[in-house]
């Protein structure tokens, strides 16, 4: 099995997040709190509960160096939280909002972090020492809908979206004093906070999950139309392709190395998709076993047991619950994130989390067909 | 302008479906029913907003569909690229809510959800821009 260690932790998940050294997780239990746990001794132990927020946490992010906590709620609100000796601080940052906060990642050099939020904006938001004091910065009117993902570059300045308005897009974040000019990150550097590079409409109905791969050369993002686009050369010159899934569609996705990609979603199973030499991205497989055998005679007896399940007959849940018990997910997975203490071109390991109130780790190791990707 | 170019386009829209009519009653006569189905779900236009041109191309893919008789061979003869606009065509005829074309879009329905996955009907249900 590639899935090496399942841990149900709540009823539904809404995301989850690594401490820099993997040893603890933070987590919401789709509720207005965060709970960090703790691995000793093979067993997941409760150590700190994160108390601030109203509503439900939409998303949380541990930076790996600086070990910060940042969470953001439907409240509105986001706020950071510092480790002393007391326990997690929290502050918090005011991010301007007339909706709720939606997603939130730290920059690769953890000076900014971003938030896409349901108001159609996106905030930048960096610490200013002398107010002591966590400042949001919005990038206003560039989206016709809420912000459902985003994802940093590698070089600390561009920040990609996706939107439910199907479109995907690259901004500048550049911020004076925040970010020194350096040539390292090209044409990049030179452009002004909140331009927008490019936008991708390839998608016609909500797109989700957007990733950069490690040399931040290629862009993945994925649409609820059971799609998932790679764009290369992000820029004017973008090449793009699109694969179109058999099943469900996909709400997240995690590069493991710059030629694999695995998508997760409403099939609870993840999904491995792989660039051949000529970088032609192609679906590979799933990774839990379970699909392969049991997708052709399920499809053939839908009606049926469309039918059953409609009259509250036995014969499709008893059919799915044993279907279901071989697999890691029993619900849709919402959350990916590839597991390393640093940033790395290459991950074998990712854990995932979803509605079914599970974190899953799984590691690929032991795949040797999936080995020549990494 | 995009709206000029459809207006100009419309002729030449309806001009190409007329001609396509008639290439699938001679495809018809000769009994290849497939042969028809692909020529009408080729150059579909789910571009244009213009209705008259989705309806006329509706009425020529409704013969094709409707002509088909061995659904099973039907799929091992249509290639995987005119799934996702056949799909399309399939609800385009489920909501006409009409006895026989409702029956022959379900028989086909089914064999396609087989072949090409839930996710062709989600592509189908979830792109609200490229109707046809």
């Amino acid at each position: 099995m590639a899935a090496t260690s399942i841990h149900k932790f709540a009823q539904c998940i809404t995301c989850h997040a690594w401490s820099p050294d993997l040893s603890m997780i933070a987590l919401c239990p789709n509720n207005s709190e965060v709970h960090i746990y703790k691995l000793s001794e093979d067993k997941w132990e409760k150590v700190h509960v994160l108390q601030k927020h109203d509503q439900i946490v939409s998303g949380i992010d541990w930076s790996s160096r600086s070990n910060k906590i940042v969470t953001v709620s439907h409240d509105r609100n986001s706020y950071v939280w510092n480790q002393e000796a007391s326990g997690w601080v929290p502050t918090l940052v005011i991010l301007r909002l007339n909706r709720a906060a939606l997603c939130v990642q730290w920059s690769p050099k953890e000076n900014k972090f971003a938030v896409g939020s349901g108001a159609k904006t996106v905030c930048i938001c960096y610490y200013e020492q002398e107010n002591n004091w966590w400042v949001s910065k919005l990038i206003r009117k560039r989206h016709d809908s809420s912000v459902t993902s985003i994802a940093w570059h590698p070089n600390n300045i561009l920040l990609a979206t996706t939107s439910t308005d199907g479109k995907c897009r690259v901004f500048s974040t550049f911020i004076k004093g925040v970010d020194a000019k350096d040539s390292a990150m090209g044409n990049s550097a030179d452009t002004k906070f909140g331009e927008q590079i490019v936008q991708l409409d390839l998608c016609f109905c909500w797109a989700f999950g957007v990733r950069w791969s490690p040399s931040g050369n290629t862009l993945s993002y994925v649409g609820h139309n059971s799609m998932i686009y790679f764009v290369d050369e992000v820029g004017p010159s973008a090449a793009a392709q699109s694969v179109a899934i058999r099943d469900l569609p996909l709400r997240d996705v995690s590069f493991l190395s710059e030629r694999m990609v695995v998508g997760v979603g409403f099939d609870c199973n993840p999904m491995v998709f792989v660039a051949d030499e000529s970088g032609l991205w192609s679906f590979l497989r799933f990774l839990d076993e379970r699909k392969a055998a049991s997708s052709s005679a399920k499809y053939g007896s839908q009606f049926s047991e469309a039918f059953g399940k409609f009259y509250g007959q036995s014969k499709y849940s008893a059919n799915n619950n044993v279907e279901q018990s071989r697999g890691a997910h029993d619900n849709c997975i919402n959350c990916i994130l590839p597991l390393a203490k640093q940033r790395k071109s290459s991950v074998t390991r990712f854990s995932t989390s979803g509605l079914d109130g599970k974190v899953v780790i799984w590691d690929l190791q032991k795949q040797e067909d999936l080995l020549e990707y990494l | 302008m995009a709206e000029f170019v459809e207006a100009d386009n419309f002729e030449a829209i309806i001009t190409r479906i007329e001609h396509k009519s008639r290439k699938i009653e001679s495809l018809l006569k000769q009994y290849k029913p497939v042969e028809a189905l692909k020529t009408a779900l080729e150059g579909s236009p789910p571009k244009t907003k213009d209705e008259r041109c989705k309806s006329a191309n509706w009425i020529v893919v409704h013969r094709a569909i409707m002509a088909i008789k061995d659904v099973d061979s039907l799929f091992s003869a249509l290639d995987p690229e005119y799934y996702d606009i056949l799909m399309k065509y399939l609800y385009r005829g489920l909501s006409t809510g009409d006895r026989p074309t409702c029956d022959q879009c379900l028989r086909i329905h089914e064999k396609l959800t087989e072949k090409a996955g839930l996710g062709c009907i989600l592509r189908c249900l979830a792109d609200t821009v490229n109707t046809v």
